[in-house]
């Protein structure tokens, strides 16, 4: 993890860090097609050249409302399962590189965050929240689903 | 060397797959010389290859079944079965040697040599009765001077290779993944000539830009096409192992099986086709080992002692059906409901109230498997719900229908993801879908009440043709609007799915279709159900492709108990039209309340006012490349219309001619109750009637089509010459074919040429220039000519038309095509 390249960008008002191998590209996000009837967290297709990409909107993919946050016109594009993803974020800020291996912090980040996080990663330009891509972009409903799953194997 | 090698090795993989099944053929006809020499041919190329690489014992083998083969050819030995065999076993241990060879394995020594005496022996005896079988056997033509030379006997073939139809086209490698990115580069260079045509034709005309982009735009149509052909491979690679496993598992199994495979020439996504390979290879293992009866058994049934297994792929819509049969004795209902119960799929008292379809389908469920003693050719660790579970990952699905002792029929249903589908493309609450042309039956515009739109409950349900047909708003479907379906002027796109049930979706507005590449989509999206993938359209805008089938069964479109509604009307609609007459009632252009005989209302049609010609003395409408008299519309101007440029239309027939009456407004169809008064001082009027307290009028069909209906339909379009250059072709083109003419071929007879083929009719567009120099040859085009001057100002006396006068042009095509019905009088006749 060491010297590892992470693209720096803020989700919810929080830095959060991506590794950079993931992380295509960042593209200009242009117009989005919605999507009628799927889940919220998925903003829409839009398209990359020939490519269609699933807009992603992360604030909704951790189940926090929308609103709160501005939304940077840029997107990170990550592959996933052979599908191409466009991230919606509040801004993208960086590439850095990791000081550390990431890891936990006591009391945890919080349900929404614990779920899709990897851990604490020091980065050259401060700490930062390191992201599971697929917990990401599994989205709130199957968090929910796990959840119950679990509390009621209890 | 390394790239060579593997060169060598895909290539005689490749061969193998393709000689497999042309063995069997040989073997059941062995008099085939071109399957003879197709297998001869691989031998042979082995061999030769071999000795390039150095494989002393690939080659000895490859060299034996040659020297057979050879025999064979040379009509010195019979191909009976026990050398069909042996030459069998050559080839697999050639197989077996090659995927050693990649591997980088060494090959366990022995077992060649009684390979090599088998193919042989026979040989041996036949000719040489003396001579002991042994080593001897793998140089045999040592001991034999007469034999033909191999590299004789090869260049005696050669004519024939060229010839034969199985003859293997020349091919590369490539890595599916190259392939990927060649073909997303050149749908993005679609994109990209979009682009610029869109800012071209902002720009205005440029003829020295148009040319060379509009050939550019072919160039790279057709590269899209043969790219996207790349990722296709016919079904055939996949059918042509078959043969030989049934061949192989009938020996086995003592059981006569003749196989036919059907369909081959279906493409399918190469990857897909590997996906499919196992299951289907499970399933007529299944059907050889378990389906199909022992000869005597057959017999004792008054079956035909081989059983036929037959295997047809059909491609419909963006799914491939593949459809394996055999005729053995069926699924045993009851041992397989035994055996659920027993295994704990099912209940008792659940088997007793399934239907013999549900207790068949079971045979797909995990830890299901009927096989009581399992045998080496069925019982392989895998059961038909790993199958199930193979196809369904892909997005395919399987069923099996079967009848005791006429057979089994497994039928699996696979996607072509990645594929190229025509599609119709939607508009409904603002957004764009698109649906799969494949399923659509029909576009059908009207209003609600024409259609017979009815609220029962929640669902909807509309007339068409007579049938109650079921009615979906796309809006409500997707959530978006809920008032498509009760608007008064909905478009429906009757969709037709394939167990035959029709259903209407109604948009609010077609937009276009065309080739759309279908791209998957997340799963995260997928889980909606509504949505097969997405596509590009041609300005980039991606849009979703409707998943029909699953929406159709989500809202329970696909049972059978609906057929029960699509039951033609007989009861409350034909039998009040044998009382009275039944009419379409609309308003037309002079605002006068008008209806007109059901039974003549073809179809109403909505024509764009372009496709209108009032130039002529009668104005005339082209639809579906025909021209049709039109009658209806006022002698004044085009009057404004809601539909934006669109006119509405009655397609009206008497059986043999059609004509168009333009109408303002199409309000429904009416039974005509009251009394008929004549109205003789209107010819076209054949009576007046009371609807709902008010006149109208109805047509008097007989005068109508006696008026303007006479005419028939011009089913032989006139031909057309127009001068060749690349203005005539693109943009002259389009609006000669719009006035209901044919472009002559340039190359069938010029105009110079005065083609006697031409035929009555034929005119001839012509730029004056070249006319004049025509004319004082002498040479002018005979029959009709229009031509044509580059200056809108015309000379004095000139009986020419400027290139851009799209008025004087129609005009002048459709005074000629008047002309087209009677003998050629125009001026240049007697030329």
């Amino acid at each position: 993890m060491m010297g590892q390249l992470l693209v720096i960008a803020q989700i919810a008002g929080r830095r959060c860090a991506l590794s950079a191998l993931d992380v295509k590209s960042v593209i200009d996000l242009g117009a989005v097609t919605p999507i009628p009837r799927a889940p919220d967290y998925i903003a829409g297709i839009t398209a990359l050249r020939s490519q269609a990409l699933t807009v992603i909107d992360c604030r909704l993919a951790l189940g926090l409302a929308t609103k709160a946050w501005p939304t940077d016109h840029r997107a990170a594009v990550v592959a996933h399962g052979g599908h191409a993803y466009a991230l919606m974020v509040d801004g993208i800020e960086d590439i850095t590189t990791a000081a550390g291996e990431p890891g936990q912090v006591p009391g945890g980040f919080g349900p929404e965050w614990s779920r899709v996080a990897a851990g604490m990663v020091e980065t050259m330009i401060g700490p930062a929240l390191l992201i599971d891509l697929p917990a990401l972009l599994a989205g709130p409903e199957t968090a929910r689903i796990t959840e119950a799953a679990a509390n009621h194997a209890d | 060397m390394d790239d060579l090698l593997a060169e060598f090795i895909a290539e005689t993989r490749e061969m193998l797959e393709a000689s497999s099944g042309e063995i069997v053929a040989w073997e059941a006809d062995p008099t085939d010389r071109a399957r003879l020499d197709t297998i001869f041919r691989f031998v042979h190329t082995v061999k030769g290859n071999c000795g390039f690489f150095d494989f002393p014992r690939l080659a000895d083998l490859s060299h034996a079944a040659e020297d057979a083969l050879s025999d064979c050819r040379a009509g010195r030995r019979d191909p009976d079965p026990q050398l069909v065999t042996a030459v069998l076993a050559i080839i697999d241990r050639i197989a077996i040697m090659i995927d050693a060879i990649e591997a980088g394995d060494e090959f366990p020594d022995g077992g060649d040599e009684a390979l090599i005496n088998a193919v042989s022996v026979s040989h041996e005896t036949l000719t040489e009765a003396g001579s002991g079988p042994g080593k001897q056997g793998s140089n045999p033509h040592q001991d034999e001077p007469e034999l033909p030379h191999p590299g004789l006997a090869d260049g005696a073939t050669v004519p024939a290779r060229r010839t034969d139809p199985a003859a293997a086209q020349r091919t590369i490698r490539l890595p599916v993944e190259l392939l990927d990115r060649v073909m997303s580069g050149v749908s993005d260079m679609v994109l990209a000539r979009n682009d610029l045509a869109h800012r071209l034709r902002q720009a205005g005309n440029q003829p020295t830009i148009d040319g060379p982009f509009e050939r550019l735009s072919t160039i790279l149509t057709d590269v899209r096409d043969a790219i996207t052909r790349m990722r296709m491979q016919r079904i055939e690679t996949l059918f042509s192992v078959l043969p030989r496993l049934v061949r192989d598992l009938s020996a086995e199994l003592a059981k006569q099986v003749m196989i036919d495979c059907d369909g081959g020439d279906v493409e399918l996504d190469r990857e897909m086709i590997e996906t499919i390979r196992d299951p289907l290879t499970h399933i007529i293992r299944n059907a050889i080992d378990h389906g199909i009866e022992a000869p005597a058994a057959r017999r004792a049934h008054g079956k035909h002692p081989i059983g036929l297994l037959s295997i047809a792929a059909r491609q419909s819509g963006n799914t491939i059906a593949i459809v394996v049969s055999d005729d053995g004795r069926g699924l045993d209902e009851d041992r397989i409901a035994a055996k659920a119960i027993a295994t704990g799929l099912i209940t008792a008292a659940e088997r007793a109230a399934m239907p013999r379809d549900k207790i068949l389908n079971l045979i797909f469920e995990p830890g299901f498997s009927t096989a009581e003693i399992v045998s080496t050719v069925s019982g392989r660790g895998v059961g038909l719900d790993v199958v199930r579970q193979n196809l369904e990952k892909v997005g395919g699905s399987i069923k099996v229908a079967s009848q005791p002792e006429c057979g089994t029929v497994f039928s699996l249903q696979i996607p072509l993801t990645l594929s190229i589908i025509a599609g119709l493309t939607v508009e409904v609450g603002g957004q764009r879908f698109a649906i799969p042309q494949s399923y659509v039956e029909e576009i059908v515009q009207g209003s609600s009440r024409a259609l017979d739109l009815t609220r029962m409950g929640e669902a909807a349900l509309v007339t068409f043709r007579g049938n109650r047909v079921p009615c979906l708003a796309l809006g409500e479907v997707l959530g978006l609007n809920a008032g498509a379906a009760d608007s008064d002027d909905p478009t429906l796109v009757m969709l037709r799915l394939a167990s035959g049930d029709l259903f209407a979706l109604a948009v609010d507005s077609i937009h276009n279709h065309g080739d759309l590449v279908v791209k998957p989509l997340a799963p995260a999206v997928m889980k909606c159900g509504l949505y097969a993938g997405s596509t590009l359209l041609d300005d980039g805008q991606p849009v979703l492709l409707i998943d029909v089938a699953n929406i159709a069964a989500a809202h329970d479109l696909v049972t059978d108990t609906r057929v029960r509604a699509r039951q033609p009307l007989d009861d409350d609609a034909a039998k009040p039209a044998h009382d009275a007459p039944r009419a379409m009632l609309f308003t037309d252009f002079a605002g006068r309340r008008s209806a007109v005989r059901l039974e003549l209302v073809r179809r109403i049609e909505t024509v764009p006012v372009s496709a209108i010609d009032r130039s002529g003395e009668r104005p005339r409408g082209v639809i579906d490349g025909m021209i049709l008299p039109l009658v209806g519309l006022s002698d004044d101007a085009l009057p404004p219309t809601r539909n934006a440029g669109r006119v509405r239309m009655l397609r009206l027939s008497d059986g043999a001619g059609e004509l168009l009456y333009a109408v303002r407004e199409v309000e429904d169809a009416v039974l005509l109750p009251g009394a008929l008064h004549p109205v003789p001082e209107d010819p076209l009027a054949e009576a007046v009637t009371l609807i709902d307290g008010a006149p109208v009028t109805l047509i008097d069909a007989h005068a109508l089509f006696a008026a303007y209906g006479a005419r028939p339909v011009p089913v032989h379009r006139p031909r057309c010459h127009l001068p060749d250059d690349d203005w005539a072709r693109t943009i002259l083109g389009p609006l000669v074919v719009a006035a209901g003419y044919e472009i002559a071929d340039p190359e069938t007879g010029g105009p110079e040429t005065g083609d006697p083929t031409a035929g009555p009719g034929a005119i001839t567009i012509i730029f004056d220039e070249v006319y004049e120099v025509a004319e004082a040859l002498g040479r002018a085009p005979t029959g009709a000519v229009i031509r044509l001057r580059d200056h809108p100002e015309a000379p004095r006396g000139s009986a020419t038309i400027y290139r851009y006068d799209r008025d004087g042009l129609l005009a002048a095509l459709s005074a000629a095509a008047q002309g087209a019905a009677v003998p050629v009088t125009a001026a240049g006749a007697s030329a």
